[in-house]
Parts: C-alpha cells; structure tokens; sequence
C-alpha cells in the first residue's frame, strides 16, 4: 500500500499520480482534479451541521489516514467470504461476482455469466472499465459531475476514487439472477483509507439487481486502527428500466463508512433499493433518489440494528422534479446497548411537479435502555396536486407484545428477538430479490442473540 | 346453593399425596399500587373445567393475568400453587413450560412474524424439544381442520388485522398445540359469531378430553351451553363470592348478578371461612 497520506488538504500530485497511473484519459483526471479544487474550498463537516447532527467527524484527523492504492492483484477464482458465501447460498448463482479483498488475499476478482457479456452486459472493476469502455464511461461519469453540492466526502471521493465496479445493461437486456459485489475492507493497526465508486447503468427497458456487500476481517483484538470507507453509488434508471439494488454494511467497530447513493429514474422507471446498517462504529448514508421523468417510481427501504456504541446516520432525499413520480420510503432501525441513529428524511416537489405521490416512514425499536433513535422528517413541498405523508416513531419494545410471547414459552430474549425480527421482516418482505429477506432476516437474527 | 368449590378429582380420590393442579389461596393482586384482586380463594383439579363469571370490571381478567405473571400484576399476599409448586415468583415462559396457558381476551397482534413460524418456535419453546416438521405440519393441518382454520392464516401475520373471530380461533389453535395442562381462557367467547362460538367451543371441549383442566373465564352464559363446567364461580369486587355447579349459571342468567351480590354480603364471610378451611383441607401434603 502507498505510503502517501490522506491530509485534510491532500497533495494535487497524489490525485494527479492516481490518474497517471491508472492511465486514466485527459478528462477523468480533469474530472478529479477539478472535484480537488473544490473540496479544498469546502469546509469540513462537523457534527454540529445539520446533516452531519451527532456524527462524530470531528475527531477523525484525516491526516492520520494512508490512502490505499488499487488492487491490481488478480485472483484467478473469487476469494472466500462468509457473507459472499451465504448470500449465493439464499440467493442462487449469481449472474455475476466482483471482489476486493483488501484485508486477507490482497486481490481482486471479477467474472460475468459469458452469455450476459454477449448481450453487452459490462460488470468489472471500474478501473478496467475506464480503459476497457472509455466512452460509456465518460458518458456515464457526465452525469455526476463534481458540483458545489457536493460535500467534503464526496469531493473526496470524487478526486481519490481508488477502486469500485461498472455495472452497465444494455437496452431490453433483462436479468433475473443477482449481481453480487463484495468490498473486505482493510483494518489493521494504522488507519487506511478507501474510495469505492460504484456505478449501476442500466439503459431503456432493462432490468438488473445488484447485491453490495461491505464488510472487513476485523477479529477485534489488538488493532485500533480507523478504517474510512468513503464510497459512492451512483445509479441511472432508464426508461422502462427495473432496478433492484441491495446495500449491506456489516462491519467492524474499526470502520467509519461514508456512502452517498445517488439514483436517477428516466420514465417509467422502477427502483427498489433497500440498504441494511448491520454494523460499523460509525455509518453515514445520504440517499438521494431523483424523480427526472413522468412515471418514475422509487421503493427505498433501510434496516439498521445496531449494538455496542455504534452510530448510524441516514439522509434520505426524496426529489420530484416532474409531475406523475412516485417515491416511497421505508426505514426502520432497532438499537441495543448504547447504540445510536438519527434519520433525516426530506421529501422535495417541485412545482411543476404534479400528481406527486412521496411517502415516508421511520420507525425505531430501543433495545437497550440507553439507545437513543433521532428521527427527522422534513417535507419541501411546492406544487398543489400532491399526496405526501410522513410519519416516525421511537420507543420500546411493546410490553404487551413480550408477555404474549412469554404466555407461548419464549423467554424475554427470545420474545424479543422474535419481535424485532418481525419488526424487519415486514420491511424485508417487499425486496424483489428472491431468497435476500432470508438472508438479510438472519443476519439480523445472528446479531440480535450475539 | 352457594357453596365453596370443595370439588375433588379422581386422582385425589386415589392417591392423597397428590396436590391440585391449581390452588390459589387467599391471593391479592394490585396494579399500580391499586388492589385489584382480594383474597381469591379457587382449587382446580385436573381436567375439570371451571367458570368465572362476573360482571366487568370485577377482577376476572387480573386473575389471568395474574395467574401468568404479567409483570404489571403484583401479588402482594396468597399463594398460587400450580402442582403443589408456587409459581408466583416465576417468570411467564417457565409457568408456560409447566403447562398453564392463557387464551388472551385480546390477542396482541405480532408484525412481521408469521402464525406458521409463531406456532413452531412456541410448540418448540413449550415441549422443550425441536418437533420435526412434517411432525408439526401433521399435528397443526388436523387441528386446523377441526377449528376450521384455513391454510392461509399460516402464512399471516400473528394477529396482525385479524378479525375478533380469527383472533380467538387462533386462540384457540395455540393453546391446543400447546397442549397445556392448565388453560385459562379470559373472555374467550367475547366477539364471536354463533358459529366461530360452536366451533372455538368444539375445540376446547377436545383439549378438556385430553385431561387439560379449563378455566374459562366469561360476562355472558352462552358459552357455558357448548362447553359445560363442573363448578361454576361468580366474581365480585375482587373475589369469589359464590360457587356451585353448572345450575348457578343458569341461575344467574335468570336472576342477574344482583341476587348473587346481596346473598353474598350475608354469606361472604362465612364462605370464606369455610374456603379457607376447605382449601386447606384439600391440600394434603404441606405442598412446597
């Protein structure tokens, strides 16, 4: 790995060489170095910023951070990980498998169903992409371009992006079985850094799911190196298109993950995204799905339950920009222990936005009697013909509930487990990925009897 | 007419050393520091069938609870020996694993959890072993049949929308999983049509032939013509202040509650010597 770190200002030769030795063409390192510029000019974000409410970035010095370089290492078959491993098992054979394997085997993989790859289906490393595909990559990157929207993260990842995939399905070209990628985060003694970009295309009438996994080798004993995982999803849904794409972040109290998810839907357009927050000392997500044509329709669902004194924070923008959208939104959060969330959750219509149909749900389990669940619901609402609701609630676990489990045999623990298991299979049932509520529900189950 | 329940089961007539199934004595329950329950005085032995009948708001439904262990219910004096063992101190699931059960007057809904995956893990829970699944599907498909319970109710949420009906009869369809020894059922009958009565009735009748002893706790005497109780007992203002057999039912249906009350301030305290004494009678080995 580079020896060269991560400072509050990095050097404009570590982006310049990033881009040099990437091979990267003329624009891409303009696109990097013009994100640089301006994520000098933006401040750092502190926990006082009504985005960032409760996040402790403060005492993150990113000076302390080594940037790690991209893999280059090919694996020849995809390196072993337990979740990878369970996920193929409820899910079946996926159409296709990426891996970075920063922590134990040091390599990458990829590999794509051959017939898929006929029909122009692209699914590799983002870096090879770039080389491989270089004008459908520069079209997709115009879409998101660096603006002054952008926050100091996503700046960031905007300059250093260092790893991540290209998922790209061509017009009428559908795919029922999964995608499945899976990052193994570095964690270790000092403190390393990582950018993945992720890009899903998906072109008119296609349909495609994607399965994220991110997770590390973390054995807890011994390290106390911070590992920041700084990544971005970016997600085009073309007309007619269905995509399906699940998140699962299920990492060590060494991790402080960053994401930002950024979904377009052109007409007609269906999106079924749902993210689980199954671990990480600190996880901040902005989720931000873009109604851009008639029709469009956007089913955004989360599952977080954390424990210890972990920290979870969700954004989650929900933007209609053209009449006849819908946007529907669906998160639900348990916390044992000490653990911690905060939701904010905007819905934004536009004026000419008629017809809009956005909804809006938190609900937050307490497991442990000093968990604390923020919920924050905002609604921006300009045109007049809308239907728009919103609605959050944090407290215990029902009393009742757990003496009527009690009454049938189960103890306290078990009554509970089994309630809040219920409390996600419900937001479970609605993911369009056959065999996913299995797993997801029982990577809930493990982490609620732990 | 208005005696003490001093019944004695079979298996008492046999053996002497055996304790009742249930036995509670002189046992006061408050919630909130208000007394709810005052000095109920009841012996159940097994499989007979009891009826609690009492106006609302007498107390019938504290002594469920009480019974399971809702920690809302404290029990501030008495005892409540299930087999001769006080349970008091127990938590819910340990009385449940003894074999006392409660059909709730109103279920509470479990989202997210299906009736088919409830069922098992609290069969599983309650027998203390994993039944093996065709097992379980052979045992649940006969008693559906027989409850009139359809396939999809398996794959619904527990409670969760369920009309008052579907609510009892899965009630119901619990409890005869669970096979207890001890079902208490609080207001069962309440919110059922003629024949969800007949068939929820119909069930109940089949565990009492299994030997699970019922006390079945009601506001009206309907039920007592599909399910028939050897002893009946009318509750008021905390207590039992009358028990007979099952004429007093039919006694009370003519005659209201009213007569029970102004006979009772006569004989209550009398009674209540006399259940004291006989309670102690019936409990033949110092039952620790």
């Amino acid at each position: 790995m580079a020896e060269s770190k991560l400072a509050n200002t990095i050097a404009k030769e570590r982006v310049a060489d990033l881009a040099q030795r990437n091979g990267e063409p003329t624009w891409l390192k303009d696109a990097r170095l013009a994100a640089w510029e301006i994520y000098l000019q933006s401040p750092m974000p502190t926990a006082r910023d009504d985005d960032w409410r409760k996040t402790e970035i403060d005492n993150i010095d990113l000076s302390t951070f080594i940037t790690t370089d991209p893999l280059t290492n090919k694996a020849a078959k995809a390196p072993t990980m337990e979740l990878v491993q369970s996920a193929i098992e409820k899910l079946g054979e996926p159409a296709g498998i990426f891996v970075d394997d920063y922590s134990v085997s040091q390599s990458q993989f990829s590999s794509v169903n051959t017939d898929l790859a006929k029909q122009g289906v692209i699914f590799m490393p983002l870096i090879e992409a770039i080389e491989k595909h270089p004008e459908l990559v520069k079209k997709i990157f115009e879409q998101g371009t660096a603006s002054s929207d952008d926050d100091k993260f996503t700046l960031m990842n905007k300059a250093l992006f260092n790893s991540g995939l290209l998922l790209y399905v061509p017009k009428n070209v559908v795919i029922e079985a999964p995608f499945v990628s899976a990052v193994n985060l570095p964690v270790g003694k000092t403190n390393h850094a990582v950018f993945p970009r992720v890009f899903v295309a998906t072109e008119a009438n296609s349909q495609v799911t994607l399965v994220s996994i991110f997770s590390d080798a973390s054995d807890n004993t011994d390290v106390n190196g911070t590992t920041l995982s700084n990544s971005i999803f970016e997600i085009t849904v073309g007309a007619g298109a269905k995509v399906t794409v699940m998140t699962v972040d299920k990492l060590s109290k060494q991790v402080f993950a960053v994401n930002r998810v950024r979904t377009h839907l052109h007409r007609d357009g269906v999106l079924n995204l749902t993210t689980a927050g199954l671990g990480g000392k600190q996880i901040k997500s902005v989720i931000e799905t873009v109604m851009v044509e008639q029709g469009a329709s956007s089913d955004i669902r989360g599952v977080v339950l954390g424990d210890g004194s972990e920290h979870y924070s969700y954004n989650t923008i929900q933007k209609h920009t053209c009449p006849d959208t819908t946007s529907n939104i669906n998160f639900r959060v348990a916390l044992k222990d000490t653990s911690s969330s905060v939701y904010q959750g905007i819905v934004v219509v536009d004026k000419i936005a008629q017809r809009t149909a956005a909804f809006q749900s938190n609900k937050n389990l307490l497991l442990g009697t000093e968990a604390r669940a923020d919920s924050i619901p905002r609604l921006e609402i300009l045109a007049d013909d809308v239907k728009c609701s919103h609605g959050a609630t944090v407290g215990p676990v029902d009393k009742e509930q757990l003496f009527y489990l009690n009454c049938r045999g189960l103890n306290l623990k078990e009554a509970e487990e089994l309630i809040v298991r219920g409390f996600f299979v419900q937001i479970l049932d609605g993911i369009e990925i056959k065999g996913a509520a299995d797993w997801v529900g029982d990577l809930v189950a493990e982490k609620i009897y732990k | 007419m208005t005696s003490k329940n001093t019944s004695k089961s079979t298996a008492e007539n046999t053996s002497e050393k055996v304790a009742p199934l249930l036995q509670i004595v002189d046992l006061h329950v408050s919630v909130e520091d208000k007394e709810i329950l005052k000095g109920v005085n009841l012996t159940i032995n097994a499989g007979e069938i009891h009826a609690i009948m009492g106006r609302n708001g007498s107390g019938k439904s504290t002594l469920s609870y009480a019974l399971m262990g809702h920690p809302r219910y404290k029990v501030t004096s008495g005892k409540m020996l299930y087999k001769g063992q006080e349970v008091g101190e127990m938590s819910p699931d340990q009385r449940a694993k003894l074999g006392m059960a409660l059909a709730f007057q109103y279920p509470v809904a479990i989202p997210g959890v299906s009736v088919s995956n409830f069922l098992r893990k609290t069969v599983n829970a309650v027998r203390g072993r994993d039944i093996p699944v065709k097992e379980f599907r052979l045992e649940l498909k006969a008693l559906m049949a027989k409850l009139g319970v359809k396939d999809e109710f398996l794959s619904r949420y527990v409670n969760d929308g369920f009309s008052g009906g579907e609510k009892k009869r899965l009630e119901i369809l619990q409890l005869s999983m669970l096979k207890p020894l001890l079902a208490i059922l609080d207001e069962t009958d309440s919110g059922l049509d003629i024949d969800a009565l007949k068939t929820v009735s119909e069930g109940i009748n089949v565990m009492a032939q299994a030997d699970t002893a019922v006390l079945l706790i009601t506001h009206y005497q309907r039920m007592l013509n599909y399910v028939q109780p050897q002893f009946v007992h009318v509750f008021q203002d905390g207590k039992i202040v009358a028990s007979g057999g099952k004429e007093l039912a039919l006694e009370l249906e003519d005659r209201g509650y009213e007569w029970v009350t102004q006979e009772s301030v006569d004989e209550s305290a009398s009674a209540q010597a006399k259940a004291n004494s006989s309670s102690a009678a019936a409990t033949p080995v110092g039952a620790k």
